[in-house]
């Protein structure tokens, strides 16, 4: 027992363990992930290719600013030390730096440059091809942003809809076992991460290289030997980026174990307010969340140190090639090639210095793809059948047929026959159109169990469940549950108004038909007395209705249904009495020529049935009417005398003293 | 722990939103002014040494060319720029850390004022709110006022600084040049303005969307048994269509917006640098200028480009932040409806005496009919009183006025003949044990469920006694890890039975002067509701006792009952009387009993331990 620690530090059993765990994955690139992210770029790849082809003119028009400025300063020095006139100066010479060809190669342009046409000063033109050239520079970047935003934006919104509609079909063990508000990040928060990745890390990573090679390559052919110089400190570099790696993955992964633990708490203590207030827990709750929080904080601050320390000390490195290319280019070089070479290198270490922003942004979109895939890779474990079976246009006429039915919760492959915990065993009934029948048992005889097979949440073990003559399993599941309208023990209600919350948004409904269906299940006098009636909206967790008159909306919701087959699910726990026999009694006006199969744990739903189940460890024991199973004398009967009579000793026993 | 939430309502500044949002930030920014300030110093210092990089730099390559130079003192010159590297970078990792801490340090605290202010706000409040939208509030919103108080302060405050260091320096080479390079930057105000423009509504545009997704997402899932019963998954689809669509829409409207930004504001240091080439060439040629300042010219402009690119970004962010920060003071402006009065009454213990004058109570979220319409009973403390009524007619409503879950007027409510409204919130909720109707349970163990009302320093004893009491430790005993098992959302599936009961043990453990019980035993059968209620009666004897029942044999022994219809009360009495009235409570009666037979028979089955079903799901 854990009540003298705190609540949060329960002993990790259970899930709790492995449910923060699951928060800690995440490596930085993995390309089996990003593998996986690829078919939804696929259809927008004409935009991607669009992206990659820009990459080459902007990365030639960036190579242009400096040589401008270089070819301006040639003039300058040439006219100073020579006496030459500026506009017969020649290109800059690259003297002893070398790779003279490339010199060549850009002869015509450079000649170009050095004669304006006839009137404009060559300075002036000089300038007006610098901006020419940051202007167009200018409007191809704005192009490629927006084409990348557009690719990322598209393929985020085909990934979270994937994720929805594979939310929508995953078994409903599922949803047994996960918290609401982790799926919900997986659709939100998870989503946002990868797009972050598409926005800033990724393509960002791949035309950095793409550029710092650019660059490089550039920087040889203009002088191997100074590039050679200069690049000795991009080995203190890699070893200065891998120990950031290595430090801050981490203390990455720690703040996100933190961040996940602290917005669980937060949408918990939201969703259980009423207990936290009537309990009085708000200063030991405040309490338990700071610790929580100032964690939280603690622990960016380590990851805040290598950050920093990462980009001040590729900043000092981009600093220090300056001193490097002029201490070992005296003598060597003229000023404009100095200053094309700084202008490169610099441009070569400019990606490095978000790196450890990127590293971050990479690493959050890999550990959130993950957790996506994760969930993409569940099978939804109740699958619609390949192909529809011929018979399922059949009319459905109400006819419900168990044969020989044996269910387990627990995976029942490889496991002796005697160490299966079945719930059902060898359960066959037969419900004719029209019929009304009840279960009966204590709770875990598989009473809801039965209905679980029947609307196909789970598929059987053994044996076959048929509706209008059909299996089930051959049936796609949206048929099977139009046939079937369940009145459920749990009450959700939407966000909309009353009237869509009877509807569920069919739109075969029109308000009239939602109208009589209300009337019926005695809803109407309730729903009336509401300010805007059937348009008012429902309140967060259905907030402005008591969870009796909930109930009432959810029977409305199953007449609404029209289906052929009505299901009662413990359903009118909090109806009082009176208000039970109306329902009853409009059920019985919308239900004529109807199958009904109830079950309950007061017994008062089935008051009218033609026949009850009588489950006993998941097999069926004794069915009849009511009369028939006393007249019998089995199980049903023995105890319902046995019950009578202790009940009178109860009664006066349990008078006040 | 932080001071606690800064008061400010809207109503006493008059602001708009956005200058509210951003007053309250600024107190935080206040409380954390060492941090800001020491950052501010560095910033000075760092642009100062970042600002003579360029001198070194053209003096060094001024000496690459002067053939008077030798290439000795060109290297000391090297050795000049690396040493300003070296200072630079470390005081650019000094800035960092500093504006980064703070800025979670500032994130700590709103989050946790965030914390505390919800565990202030009463029902009414969660009835307006949706959990999602709440949720992205705290989350989302939040890390964008992070991102404005860290990167976004970062850009937005220190270029100016390094702008004036670097219009310093180029001064000392050439005031024309200077003057030139700076020329296009007033430019950057109009762009800038321009572009926060359009970018502000659409981020709060993008931010509602994404909330309002993550709210159609929530409510999806947690309606998922809806969902899939009533074939719902296609009109739940092309609703998420449609959020799913508007919310790449708006953000894609946001980064068409933005994109012009770094793109124009790039163009700026590049048309101070046409001009300076245009001008430095003549300048040069006259023999007014060096070739080394030109350079140096060059360099500067190099250098500036990237913090007015930065600026230029940094103006979304603080955009982004501002119409977060907006959001997250919408919620921290709602002042607590539920308080403790000023003037409040010191109890040490209370009796349990309760009595309602003339209560009436409305909802006030909407023009709903009165939920409670004069309601006047006395409860003598230690009595017991049974509420019972028809669906909808005020039952929950009344019983959630005691505790003050729901505000009432002064004058209606007293305990102990105090007016609840005076009486301190933690007095009253300590003396008062309530199981809602809705069995919430946390994600903890059974035992922390159970104690969750009790002093840290609870004992097992006492926790065991609670589960007995509620008829819960036979079925603790059956589970896997018995006290230590874990519930709640990440834990195992409880049945609706064993829920409730977890509910009643939590109340029960407490030493209540009352106890509410709101249909708390629906989900549990006879046979057990009848133990339970034998053990009340034993445990509870002497203390005051309220029953909201929609069945009336839940409060059939009890020494006083009211039937309520439609808020008002309509019949008052013990059972024998009431039935004697033949009146609703008898008719309520009535149609119970002729389900009783067949709930006593219901009960009669010998019980199967619910935790076999369930140790095979969990």
């Amino acid at each position: 027992m854990s009540a003298t620690s705190p609540p949060n530090d329960t002993k990790p059993i259970s899930r709790e363990a492995e449910a923060h765990e699951e928060e800690a994955l995440g490596r930085a690139y993995d390309g089996r992930l990003l593998l996986r992210l690829w078919p939804y770029v696929r259809p927008y790849r004409g935009q991607v290719a669009g992206t990659i082809l820009l990459f080459f003119p902007i990365f030639l028009l960036e190579l242009a600013p400096a040589w401008v400025v270089a070819v301006g300063l040639h003039q300058i020095l040439a006219a100073r030390d020579l006496g030459e006139t500026l506009t017969t100066a020649g290109s800059p010479r690259s003297g002893d730096l070398g790779a003279s060809w490339l010199a060549n190669f850009f002869e015509p342009l450079l000649l170009w440059m050095n004669n304006p046409p006839v009137g404009i000063p060559n300075a002036v033109w000089l300038g007006l091809i610098f901006l020419a050239v940051t202007a167009l520079l200018t409007l191809l970047g704005y192009i490629h942003q927006i084409l990348m935003a557009t690719t990322g934006q598209n393929a985020m919104r085909d990934l979270r809809r994937h994720i929805f509609g594979h939310i929508n079909r995953l078994h409903m063990s599922f949803f047994d076992v996960i918290p609401v508000g982790r799926l919900v990040t997986r659709a939100t928060n998870d989503v946002e991460n990868v797009s972050e990745m598409f926005s800033q890390g990724l393509v960002a990573l791949v035309t950095d290289v793409f550029k710092m090679l650019g660059f490089a390559i550039v920087l040889f052919m203009l002088s191997p030997k100074l590039t050679l110089w200069t690049f000795a400190i991009v080995p203190v570099l890699a070893i200065a980026a891998a120990l950031f790696r290595l430090k801050v993955r981490e203390a990455f992964r720690s703040v996100r174990v933190k961040i996940a633990r602290i917005n669980t708490h937060i949408q918990e203590t939201v969703t259980g307010m009423k207990v936290v207030q009537l309990f009085s827990r708000e200063a030991r709750n405040l309490a338990e969340f700071d610790r929580m929080n100032a964690d939280h904080r603690d622990a960016w601050r380590q990851s805040i140190k290598y950050d920093s320390l990462l980009y001040a000390t590729i900043e000092v490195a981009t600093n220090m090639t300056m001193a490097i290319i002029i201490a070992m280019s005296t003598g060597l070089a003229e000023a404009g090639i100095i200053y094309v070479f700084i202008d490169y290198m610099q441009r070569f270490f400019l990606p490095l210095r978000d790196l450890s922003a990127k590293y971050s942004v990479m690493q959050s979109a890999m550990a959130s793809s993950e957790r996506i895939f994760e969930i993409l890779d569940t099978q939804p474990g109740v699958e619609d059948p390949v192909s529809v079976a011929p018979e399922s246009a059949a009319a459905d006429r109400g006819l419900v047929e168990f044969d020989h039915v044996w269910f387990s919760y627990s995976e029942s492959d490889g496991k002796a026959e005697d160490s299966i915990d079945w719930i059902l065993r060898d359960v066959s009934f037969r419900v004719e159109p029209g019929e009304k029948v009840a279960f009966v048992g204590a709770t875990g005889a598989g009473k809801t169990t039965i209905i679980k097979l029947l609307t196909r949440l789970y598929d059987v073990d053994r044996g076959t469940v048929r509706v209008d003559g059909i299996d089930v399993r051959d049936l796609p599941q949206q048929e099977l549950r139009r046939r079937i309208a369940t009145v459920l023990q749990d009450v959700f209600l939407f966000s909309g108004t009353i009237a869509h919350n009877i509807s569920l948004g069919r739109e075969d409904l029109d308000p009239e038909a939602v109208e009589r269906v209300a009337q019926a299940v005695e809803a109407d006098s309730f729903i009336a007395r509401l300010p805007d009636g059937y348009q008012t909206e429902v309140l967060e967790r259905g907030a402005n209705f008591s969870t009796g008159q909930r109930q009432i909306l959810s029977f409305a919701r199953a007449m609404a249904h029209g289906a052929h087959i009505l299901v009662l699910d413990e359903a009118t726990s909090a109806i009082d009495s009176e208000t039970e026999a109306a329902i009853q009694r409009g059920i019985h006006v919308l239900m004529e020529g109807k199958t009904a199969i109830a079950i309950a744990h007061r017994l008062s739903t089935i008051r009218d049935v033609d026949r009850i189940y009588v489950l006993k460890n998941g097999r069926l024991i004794e069915s009849g009417s009511h009369e028939t199973l006393i007249a019998s004398g089995g199980h049903y009967a023995r105890l319902y005398w046995l019950q009578t009579m202790h009940d009178d000793s109860r009664t006066s026993a349990a008078q006040p003293a | 722990m932080s001071g606690g939430v800064p008061i400010l309502t809207q109503a006493e500044t008059g602001d708009s939103p956005v200058r509210h949002a951003l007053r309250r930030l600024s107190v935080y920014l206040r409380r954390n002014w060492i941090y800001y300030a020491a950052w501010y110093l560095v910033i000075v210092l760092y642009s100062g040494a970042l600002n003579t990089l360029p001198l070194a730099v053209g003096w060094a390559i001024g000496g690459v060319i002067d053939v008077s130079v030798n290439q000795a003192e060109v290297i000391e010159r090297c050795w000049v720029i690396l040493a300003l590297a070296v200072v630079g970078g470390g005081l650019r990792f000094v800035s960092r850390m500093l504006v980064f801490n703070a800025a979670r340090e500032v994130e700590y605290e709103i989050r946790n004022d965030l914390f505390e202010h919800l565990q202030k706000l009463p029902q009414s409040f969660y009835f307006r709110w949706r959990t999602g939208d709440l949720m992205s509030r705290c989350v989302n919103d939040l890390n964008s006022v992070r991102m404005l108080l860290g990167m976004g302060l970062l850009s937005v405050a220190q270029s100016p600084i390094l702008f004036v260091g670097a219009f310093i320096a180029m001064c000392t080479m050439s005031l024309k040049l200077a003057i030139l390079m700076m020329l296009p930057y007033p430019l950057f105000i109009l762009i800038s303005r321009w572009v926060a423009g359009r970018l502000y509504p659409r981020s709060l545009a993008a931010q509602q969307s994404l909330a309002s997704m993550s709210n159609l997402v929530q409510e999806s899932i947690a309606g998922i048994a809806v969902v899939k019963a009533y074939a719902m998954e296609e009109e739940r689809a092309a609703r998420f269509e449609e959020a799913n669509q508007q919310l790449r829409d708006r953000q894609l409207g946001l980064v068409r917006a933005f994109a012009a930004m770094p793109a124009l504001v790039g163009l700026l240091p590049a048309a101070g640098l046409g001009m300076v080439i245009v001008v430095g060439l003549g300048e040069i040629a006259a023999g007014r200028m060096t070739t080394g300042n030109l350079i140096s010219f060059t360099i500067f402009v190099r250098m500036l480009t990237h913090p007015t690119f930065m600026m230029g970004f940094a103006i979304s962010l603080v955009q982004r932040g501002a119409a977060a920060m907006q959001r997250i003071d919408e919620i921290l402006s709602v002042v607590p409806a539920i308080a403790d009065h000023p003037d409040c009454v010191e109890l040490d213990h209370l009796e349990g005496s309760i009595e309602f004058r003339g209560l009436s109570f409305r909802y006030n979220d909407d023009a709903r009919d009165k939920a409670l319409d004069d309601i006047s009973i006395r409860v003598p403390a230690g009595t017991s009183l049974g509420i019972v009524g028809r669906v909808g007619s005020g039952k929950s409503t009344l019983a959630s006025i005691i505790p003050r879950l729901y505000e009432v007027e002064d004058g209606q409510v007293f305990l102990d003949g105090v007016d609840i409204n005076r009486i301190g919130l933690s007095t009253l909720r300590s003396a008062i044990a309530m199981v809602p109707q809705d069995s919430f349970l946390f994600s903890m163990s059974l035992a922390s469920n159970i104690a969750y009302g009790l002093p840290p320093d609870a004992t097992e004893e006492a926790i065991r006694v609670a589960a007995e009491r509620a008829q819960l430790d036979r079925d603790i005993e059956d589970l896997p890890f018995g006290y230590d098992t874990l519930v709640g959302e990440r834990g195992v599936m409880l049945s609706g039975g064993q829920r409730q009961r977890t509910a009643l043990a939590r109340a029960l453990a407490l030493d209540p002067s009352i106890l509410i019980l709101d249909d708390t035993l629906s989900a549990v059968d006879a046979e057990t509701e009848r133990r339970i209620q034998a053990r009340l009666d034993e445990v509870f004897s002497g203390r005051t006792v309220i029953v909201v029942a929609s069945r009336v044999h839940s409060v059939r022994n009890l020494d006083q009952i009211i039937v309520l219809e439609r808020g008002r009360v309509v019949e008052r009495g013990k059972h024998e009387e009431l039935m004697a009235l033949d009146g609703l409570y008898a008719r309520l009666a009535a149609e119970q009993a002729e389900d009783e037979a067949r709930n006593r028979m219901q009960s009669a089955f010998p019980a199967e331990p619910e935790s076999v079903a369930m140790a095979e799901r969990g």
